[in-house]
């Protein structure tokens, strides 16, 4: 089946379970590895007991396109949802301050994705965020939801970048961990639930957003 | 490092130390915190054929960041540790108590995470002396917001620095945590989480200098100086 330009978009070589380069299965690539006496953690046999592993694969630019496009996705989500609530005008007080602070930061973030991908970056899918943003309460809910996956989704593609992409991701995922733990706050939640964040996999990110709606 | 394999915190958990951290803060019940053990157990189980430690394999580069990195997370938990006892973290408002406890647990994880990456290779613990900033409030809390923006600095330069791409995914999830610490710690003293919309590197030298002037990794241990007895006179 032929994939439309936004699905490819939404599926980089994560969680495909194939290694692209080499055509092997997942569970082929960690059964040479073992035997290579590389460690495997218990986790990634564990079979998504704390969240999937990143992207199989060697670095390439091919792969960074595929890695940056799918982040950039998740960046423009967050500008389209942060530029609606502000729109709408149902925010105040500390929320309000947050979306004020934090819209901008998504902005320039997605500008340097754009930046690393140059002629490679694709085009924006369409993103449904106006009613989740026209309310405080579902706004505030989202906004955790939606800054806990981009965290999630830079922890699990970021090491399997080229170097120069790699240094980037660092710079930014910390700041989208800062906007995760803010707003977390604000809510009254713990802004820092765990000893260690894990990562999710790009297929279960995509599956998710396109299941509630933000992604169309 | 062969392509596919990753290596993350959750997987070196191996004495569950990270585990019962996050079963005690968050409340997991026993029953759901034996579940995910024996998932975990279960797999380790199928991999007693991998050597006990990735730290065999590991690279100097690799090996000299982690040990740095893991000074710096006992000086961490040291600190937060030490106010804890100090008394200090207990006369806090509940609130930041809880900001306090929570962060001291983590650093603590953190420092076994780190030192069973590194096996028989993790240096010798260093000695602390806080020069009595662990020993009020706003000392504290001052020192506690600028170590935290510290290391997220310290981490967003070192992971890229990792030759093994596994322990590079390990730190990714580290340096998230540290990062939310950061803002935290921030938003205690009112000031905002997420200042920029990038968080800068610091050199491996940069941060290692910095701490040099802090002067709170000494050589010896602090031994307390006695009061000198009033002299007698007449």
């Amino acid at each position: 089946m032929r994939r439309t330009s936004d699905e490819a978009r939404l599926a980089p070589a994560a969680g495909s379970g194939r290694d692209r380069e080499t055509g092997r299965t997942r569970a082929q690539a960690m059964r040479a590895a073992i035997a290579g006496g590389v460690l495997v953690g218990a986790g990634a046999l564990a079979g998504g007991w704390m969240g999937a592993e990143p992207t199989a694969g060697r670095a390439s630019r091919t792969q960074d396109v595929q890695i940056l496009n799918f982040l950039l996705v998740l960046e423009e989500l967050q500008i389209a949802f942060y530029a609606a609530a502000l729109r709408g005008g149902a925010l105040s007080g500390d929320l309000l301050r947050f979306a004020r602070t934090v819209s901008p930061q998504e902005r320039e973030h997605a500008g340097l994705l754009r930046k690393l991908l140059g002629d490679d970056a694709r085009p924006a899918p369409r993103f449904g965020v106006e009613q989740s943003a026209s309310h405080a309460a579902t706004f505030q809910a989202d906004a955790i939801d939606l800054e806990e996956t981009i965290a999630a989704a830079y922890i699990g593609q970021g090491a399997s970048l080229t170097r120069g992409a790699m240094r980037d991701a660092a710079r930014i995922v910390a700041v989208e961990a800062r906007q995760a733990a803010w707003i977390r706050d604000i809510a009254g939640a713990d802004p820092a639930p765990r000893a260690a964040d894990p990562a999710r996999s790009a297929d279960d990110i995509s599956s998710d957003l396109r299941r509630r709606g933000f992604i169309r | 490092m062969t392509g596919g394999t990753v290596l993350r915190l959750e997987d070196v958990d191996r004495d569950e130390a990270l585990l019962e951290t996050i079963a005690a803060l968050h409340g997991d019940t026993r029953a759901d915190f034996l579940r995910k053990a024996v998932l975990g157990s279960a797999g380790m189980l199928a991999l007693l054929g991998a050597p006990p430690s990735a730290s065999a394999a590991m690279s100097a580069t690799d090996l000299d960041i982690l040990n740095f990195g893991l000074r710096f997370e006992r000086l961490q938990a040291s600190f937060y540790t030490e106010a804890e006892s100090m008394g200090v973290v207990g006369k806090m408002a509940p609130r930041k108590q809880e900001w306090a406890r929570t962060l001291g647990a983590h650093e603590r994880a953190h420092v076994r995470i780190v030192k069973e990456i590194l096996g028989d290779r993790a240096g010798p613990r260093p000695f602390f002396d806080f020069h009595g900033v662990t020993e009020s409030e706003d000392s504290f809390t001052r020192t506690a917001v600028a170590m935290e923006d510290l290391t997220v600095a310290l981490l967003t330069g070192i992971t890229p620095r990792m030759r093994d791409r596994a322990l590079v995914a390990a730190l990714f999830g580290l340096l998230t945590t540290e990062a939310r610490h950061a803002a935290w710690a921030r938003s205690i003293v009112r000031t905002t989480p997420a200042a920029n919309a990038f968080d800068e590197p610091r050199s491996l030298d940069g941060v290692h200098a910095l701490l040099g002037r802090t002067r709170f990794i000494v050589s010896a241990p602090r031994v307390r100086r006695r009061r000198r007895a009033p002299r007698m006179t007449g």
